[in-house]
């Protein structure tokens, strides 16, 4: 332990100048070379494969050696890794990472709601991430931190956002970290509040309403092109031009799929419509695992996983009622974490998603569906060369071999070890160095003053608006709106205990009065928590800081 | 089989009572006088069933009930052959009177502005001539509370006799200070405060109401030293007065399990003499409890969802009878407004799902009427008691029995309401698909 | 490779005591022995056998044998009748309301159904064992319905859906899409705009199927070149309709507005068309029999709103009396576990037969979604829904006691282990509670969900 901690201790020393070269520090200066030498490592170039005490040479930001007996050329910046462990970079199958939601933009009234522009309904499929990715936004090496070099991420939205880019978290313009653009059409089968489609109904038939008319245009722009003479000039429609590849099956469809039925809806639209589908951060697909696998779509497992349950002092005391609801939810945590684990003895080949997950909960959850049966091997691949066969980037990602993209990981011991820390990620030859994050302050009560955006997801669709919370001498107020009415509303029995805070509100419901109870959790800038309106339900709400 | 010869006596009854009707003027008024129910059953309730019984109505009581009866000469005879008389049923939680058309607002009347209201009375505000009230009062519901609601105090809640055209002639001898208790458990599944952050939660939304009370208690002890003379006007203070001296009922609504072990606490601590619970769905859960501490219930409606997504589906149907069963003192309700004909049936539920009939019966008549003090007038067919009492041809809580007659306070009310003069008007249509 | 679900599953198999792995479309074979069967359309018969084999009924007599190993039931001195059908409800629904257009025809509702919902299953606890998984009726034309099984203990859609039952489609009239005039200057503002949205999305269909047919022909002339007429599944979907593929069940309360939906079918030619709640069908009950149209009605419910102020309980019996093909349904999580006993209150209003009442839940319901060939009474050769109570199904005292769809037991009152839930969610707390929620007194529980999300998120259009 103690030689470790020396080792990593000189490793940080050597490391000093260029520390504070890295691109992600205040002071951009560029490293003194391109060339890395990463020495006396364990080396996993793949899954189950193992060098002890090798090298890896990264060169422009490719590997270009990997093994026992590699000649160092003296340009190289040598990185001492003596007893530590490196791994391929980590492929994150899909996130928002980067991409900000755009709360800014008030959402017009629509005259029309049964006809909005495709816009205002959540319709852009032909939008392309990478306008929208910031690469200094901080999710980016949060992410990285973790180990992940690499996302393919989608923009934000509700039916189709939009088109995917796989793209390296360098934190560099998208552009010039792109490594393949329109990876995928990203779908999110949920409505948009107030125009149509606004259920989950409205959006299957409008999926399969596109769809068809945009096959439709598609052949008449095919004849039109081969012999335009005499024919009416077919519209150029981009909505439409966007489900070209998709219907010529050279796209695939991402979906947001974390529910056990947002899944079901998914694989109902590639039967219907033939789609090539890839299940996008499934949290409860393992009640339903033989139809995921005889649908032949493609998986990405969400690497987010509910809490595990709290040790209770008192848990004698409780009554038989109680004792056994625990139990339930314990199994239902249990399932959840053993998914993976469930996937991989189906032989369902999976990677992962990092759609939802807390950075830092990543690897906590790793071990514990390592705990529950998902093997070290599987785990990985699913992190590395899985995502990367998915993604049809075999040939440039997954592996530390040869030629292949230098997006690397160093971490102080096994990976899978308890207590293993990343200290290095390399993307694309640039070294990033892993700091240790300070612990957020629990004890204090959180700040809830000042303007916050929140947004949540019903069953008729999604919504958002204000929140404003005032603070005078710990006495709290105040009041909730929302973008599509602006009715404000005060807010009532406003707590604020640790960082959570709770309050209440009553609306009217076509004559009667309707009370909404919210909690959430604070950390920072943003809030998580629910909203619960009667017997209606409960939904999800999050939410940011207004900007002051 | 005896369905059947139930179905048939229905038949003929509602063809006799049709051709009534036809004969009668479209308004049929109620009648008062002195009646002979003969050749009855008579379920007193308090005193077991009478056999071939007849009961004498006189001056608005109940002047005889028994085998051995003295017909007198002025009295007009009604031959109950084949019939069952019960007490009129007592439905200790309505909106009856306060609200007329559910969607529409400015036809409701029981929500008034602001948290600490009880000075609001609802025995005033109750419609005589709403239409729900025929409809009600022909099943057989007689008397039924109506309830203010909304906000911690929405006001003073009053039991009325379905028959009257004016609050006086309605009053049925009971008003009782309505308390909506705050709700101090986890408000739902998103709640993720923890133990002690909801019991601070819940103190403060208590503390609020402490202050009321407290103040209610002031105001008493000010009012006793002054003797009565010489408190400013104080309507709020001057409507929990009587609650705080033990002299009038405070009915406090509550539901979640752990908010009735709040209220238990709550009214102990204040040494609150006369308090009934009201609602109390998850009663089943605490029903010890609530045992323990001797207070009351009125509990319903019993025909709906269980309250929580892991409770076994009839719970809410075998709630009553739990609470009975654990030796709380249980009366039922609907909680309805144009519905609170139904009131039988959540009986009857109660019922089929556990409690005995007998104590199912009880539970809308003589246990509501203890309850809310007016068992020396209403709740059984007992000599001197008011003469508010129903005919019908079986249980009164199965579905299919036909109620014959309906008699409140000594008055016969006409067995007519909108919907049966529309049944009677549309039964066949005059004139039908051609008009010629 | 046994899953988690299996295991699940399973366990429910095991906590109900079924024969078969309950899961989806499974099919039991069982006997029900010695029991009261209230056949529906052949009578009541004492003492009597039912056998189900592989789903469906096989024999009905007395003194049979059950296959071996079969599961037996001893229903002395129990009823047994066909399972309940609810021809209006929105149980096991993700979203009942599209309603962001007067005209949505091509939503459909079995792309929102959700199989974990407890309500299925406490619809089965009170013999309902199919229902009609209805839109909501917050716009003229709504979407398609679905009619579903009550297969509670699968996690597939599709597993619910009664696969063959035909295609149904929710309209609605007076009030609601109406929308109390705050729209917005949309239409419709009236019951007069209701019938123009109506008739003018016929029209437009009718438009839309020419130029197909006329298309489509000039498609196969020689050297024909030219294009499509643009591809609308809404336009698709009311073509159907008035192909007489797909029945109406239209929302409507007051006599007027059902007179005034009578005379739009009329003039496009649509046969098949159920009119639900229909509050004052009692008015026009002459006119819904001289058409053939049905009448899906609520026993006793009234007052909620303006429309529903002249109502009567009488309506059902004043329906049946005038020959109208008549059902009582739920619209509601709570009524549909009591059917039974609202189907009773007919006796009580108007004195039904026992036969005539136990119609309204069973064989009329059925008729009316198109299904009665293959549920709704016990004969042989449908389909093995079967509820089987302790004391009559009418009386105020019954209880289902059993509740089997397609000879599979999906509830069975000794065994129940209360906490029937398919999916805990791993996030909730678990102490919680959503009391008070009264259900009485307002048609259609969530259709108002538009209002609520007025308000609640924006959806203020």
């Amino acid at each position: 332990m103690r030689s470790m901690l020396a080792y990593s201790f000189r490793i940080c020393f050597v490391l000093a100048a260029l520390v504070a070269a890295l691109p992600a520090s205040a002071q951009d200066l560029a490293p003194v070379s391109d060339t890395y030498a990463i020495t006396g490592a364990t080396i996993v170039p793949a899954p189950g494969q193992k060098i002890e005490n090798g090298t890896v040479l990264v060169q422009n930001g490719l590997i270009t050696g990997v093994g026992k007996n590699i000649s160092i050329p003296a340009d190289a910046i040598i990185i001492k890794a003596d007893s530590m462990f490196v791994y391929a970079g980590f492929i994150d199958g899909y996130s928002h990472v980067g991409v900000n939601p755009d709360n800014s933009e008030k959402k017009e009234k629509v005259k029309y709601p049964g006809n909005p522009p495709p816009g205002r309904a959540g319709i852009t499929p032909q939008a392309d991430v990478r306008d929208f990715i910031n690469p200094t936004d901080a999710s980016i090496a949060a992410l990285r931190a973790q180990g992940f070099t690499v996302s393919q991420i989608v923009p934000h939205g509700n039916m189709l956002p939009g088109q995917a880019a796989v793209v390296l978290l360098k934190g560099e313009k998208a552009d010039q970290v792109t490594i393949s653009g329109n990876t995928a059409l990203y779908s999110e089968l949920s409505g948009t509040p107030g125009v149509y489609p606004s259920t989950i109904m409205g959006v299957m038939a409008k999926w399969r309403e596109l769809y068809r008319q945009a096959a439709q245009t598609k052949n008449y722009q095919a004849l039109y092109a081969s012999n335009p003479t005499g024919l009416e000039r077919p519209e150029t429609d981009r909505t439409l031009e966007a489900f070209y590849p998709v219907i010529d099956r050279r796209q695939s469809v991402l979906f947001k799929s974390e529910k056990v039925l947002e899944i079901q809806h998914a694989l109902t639209l590639k039967t219907d419509l033939g789609l090539q589908v890839i299940l996008g951060d499934l949290k409860e697909g393992w009640p339903i695992i033989n139809k995921i696998k005889n649908s032949g779509a493609k998986v990405l497992l969400s690497l987010d996983l509910p809490a595990e349950m709290k040790k209770e002092d008192n848990a004698e005391k409780k009554s038989d009622e109680r004792k056994a609801l625990d139990k339930r939810k314990a199994d239902a945590i249990a399932s959840s974490t053993s998914q993976a684990a469930q996937f991989a003895k189906a032989g369902i080949v999976f990677g992962f998603s990092a759609n939802t997950v807390k950075p830092a909960d990543v690897r906590p959850n790793l071990m514990r569906m390592i705990a529950s049966g998902l093997s070290e091997e599987t785990a990985l691949a699913a992190l590395t060369t899985t995502p990367a066969q998915m993604l049809g980037l075999s040939n440039r990602l997954g592996t530390v071999e040869n030629g292949k993209i230098a997006n690397l990981i160093i971490s102080d011991a096994p990976y899978f070890n308890k207590k293993s820390k990343i200290k290095y990620v390399l993307v694309e030859g640039t070294l990033f160095s892993v700091e240790d994050r300070p612990k957020a302050d629990t004890g204090k009560k959180a700040d809830v003053k000042g303007s916050w955006s929140y947004q949540t997801e019903t069953p008729q669709g999604k919504g958002d608006g204000k929140l404003v919370i005032k603070n005078e001498n710990g006495n709290y107020s105040g009041t909730i709106t929302n973008s599509f009415s602006g009715k404000e509303t005060e807010v009532k029995d406003l707590v604020v205990s640790g960082n959570n805070m709770s309050f209440n509100y009553t609306i009217d419901v076509g004559g009667n009065s309707l009370k909404v109870d919210v909690a959430v959790t604070i950390s920072g800038d943003t809030l998580e928590g629910s909203m619960t309106a009667g017997q209606y339900g409960t939904f999800p709400l999050n939410g940011t800081r207004d900007p002051k | 089989m005896k369905n059947r010869f139930h179905i048939v006596l229905g038949a003929i009854t509602t063809i006799v009572i049709g051709l009534i009707w036809q004969t009668e003027a479209q308004s049929p008024k109620g009648k008062t006088g002195t009646f002979a129910l003969t050749n009855a059953t008579i379920e007193t309730i308090t005193k077991g069933t009478i056999a071939n019984g007849t009961v004498i109505l006189k001056g608005g009581k109940i002047v005889e009930v028994g085998t051995s009866v003295a017909i007198p000469s002025d009295a007009e005879v009604i031959d109950c052959n084949g019939l069952k008389i019960y007490p009129g049923m007592i439905d200790g939680g309505t909106t009856v009177g306060l609200s007329e058309v559910g969607s529409d607002k400015k036809t409701q009347d029981f929500n008034e502005a602001g948290e600490v209201v009880p000075q609001v009375k609802a025995l005033t505000a109750v419609n005589p001539n709403s239409a729900v009230i025929p409809v009600t009062r022909v099943s057989g519901v007689t008397t039924v509370i109506a309830k203010p609601d909304g906000g911690l105090f929405p006001g003073t809640a009053a039991l009325i006799n379905l028959f009257g055209y004016t609050p006086d002639q309605m009053y049925a001898g009971f008003e009782g200070v309505v308390m909506n208790f705050p709700n101090t458990g986890r408000r739902g599944f998103f709640d993720r405060r923890s133990d002690d952050e909801i019991k601070k939660a819940a103190e403060k939304s208590l503390k609020k109401l402490d202050e009321v009370w407290d103040k209610a208690v002031q105001y008493h002890k000010l009012d006793s030293a002054m003797k009565g003379k010489g408190l400013d006007y104080y309507p709020e203070m001057e409507a929990l007065l009587p609650v705080v001296r033990g002299e009038r009922m405070l009915m406090i609504e509550v539901n979640a399990a752990k908010d009735i072990q709040a209220v238990l606490k709550w009214v102990a601590d204040r040494k609150i003499r006369k308090v009934a619970l009201t609602g109390v769905t998850e009663g089943w859960r605490v029903a010890d409890e609530i045992a323990k501490a001797k207070i009351p219930v009125i509990t319903g409606p019993v025909i709906a969802i269980p309250t929580r997504d892991y409770d076994r589906y009839d719970q809410i149907y075998a709630n009553p009878g739990l609470m009975k069963k654990a030796g709380v003192k249980v009366a039922i309700r609907t909680a309805g407004t144009e519905n609170v004909r139904n009131l039988p049936y959540h009986a009857g539920f109660a019922a089929a799902y556990g409690m005995s009939k007998e104590d199912a019966l009880r539970a809308i008549t003589i246990e509501p009427a203890e309850i809310l003090g007016v068992n020396d007038k209403l709740g059984s067919v007992e000599k001197g008691k008011n003469a508010t009492l129903i005919v019908c041809d079986g249980d009164p809580m199965e579905t299919k029995t036909q109620i014959k007659y309906v008699f409140i306070d000594g008055w016969m009310v006409p067995m007519v309401s909108r919907q049966t003069l529309l049944y009677d008007e549309f039964l066949k249509r005059e004139p039908g698909v051609s008009k010629n | 490779m046994k899953s988690k679900l299996t295991y699940q599953v399973l366990l429910l198999a095991l906590t109900l005591g079924l024969t078969h792995q309950s899961a989806g479309q499974d099919k039991g074979t069982m006997l029900i022995k010695n029991g009261t069967v209230l056949t529906i359309t052949k009578g009541t018969l004492e003492n009597t056998d039912v056998l189900i084999r592989d789903g469906k009924i096989s024999q009905v007599g007395k003194g049979l044998k059950a296959p071996s190993g079969a599961k037996e039931i001893d229903a002395t001195g129990l009823f047994v009748m066909p399972g309940i059908i609810d021809a209006h409800s929105h149980i096991g629904l993700e979203s009942i309301n599209e309603g962001t257009s007067q005209v949505t025809a091509e939503v459909w509702q079995g792309d929102a159904i959700d199989p974990l919902q407890m309500s299925i299953y406490r619809a089965l606890a009170g013999g309902c064992t199919t229902s009609h998984a209805m839109h909501g009726s917050a716009n003229s034309i709504g979407g398609q319905c679905q009619t579903i099984k009550h297969r509670y203990g699968t996690f597939l859609p599709e597993e619910l859906i009664m696969q063959g039952a035909p295609r149904t489609i929710k309209f609605a009239l007076g009030e609601n899409p109406t929308n109390h005039g705050t729209r917005d200057g949309l239409l419709p503002q009236t019951r007069m705009g209701v019938e123009f949205v109506i008739r003018e999305a016929f029209s437009q269909a009718k438009a839309y199927m020419a130029e197909w047919d006329k298309y489509n022909k000039n498609k196969t002339a020689k050297g024909f070149r030219g294009a499509p007429p643009e591809y609308s599944y809404r336009l698709e979907t009311l073509g159907e309709i008035l192909k007489g593929n797909i029945i109406i069940h239209c929302h409507s309360y007051r006599a007027d507005e059902i007179y005034m939906m009578l005379n739009v079918c009329k003039d496009f030619g649509i046969k098949k068309i159920v009119f639900q709640h229909v509050n004052e069908g009692f008015k026009v009950a002459p006119e819904l029999a001289a058409y053939g149209a049905m009448a899906s009605v609520f026993a006793d419910w009234w007052a909620y709103k303006f429309e529903v102020y002249y109502s009567t309980a009488y309506n059902a019996t004043i329906l049946v009396r005038n020959g109208v093909t008549t059902s009582i349904n739920s619209d509601s999580p709570d009524l549909i576990r009591h059917l039974y006993h609202e189907a009773g209150k007919t006796q009580k209003y108007g004195g039904l037969s026992d036969d005539e009442a136990l119609s309204l839940i069973t064989i009329n319901p059925a008729k009316q979604l198109g299904i009665e060939s293959r549920v709704g009474s016990i004969e042989v050769g449908k389909e093995g829904d079967i509820t089987i109570f302790k004391n009559h199904p009418l009386s105020i005292y019954g209880v289902p006691q059993y509740s089997i769809v397609d000879g599979i037991v999906r509830f069975d009152r000794e065994k129940d282990p209360a906490d029937m839930r398919l999916l805990p969610d791993p996030k909730a707390e678990i102490d919680v509670t959503l009391h008070g929620q009264y259900d009485e007194g307002h048609d259609n529980c969530l259709q108002d969900v538009e209002y609520l999300f007025n308000d609640l998120v924006g959806l203020k259009n």
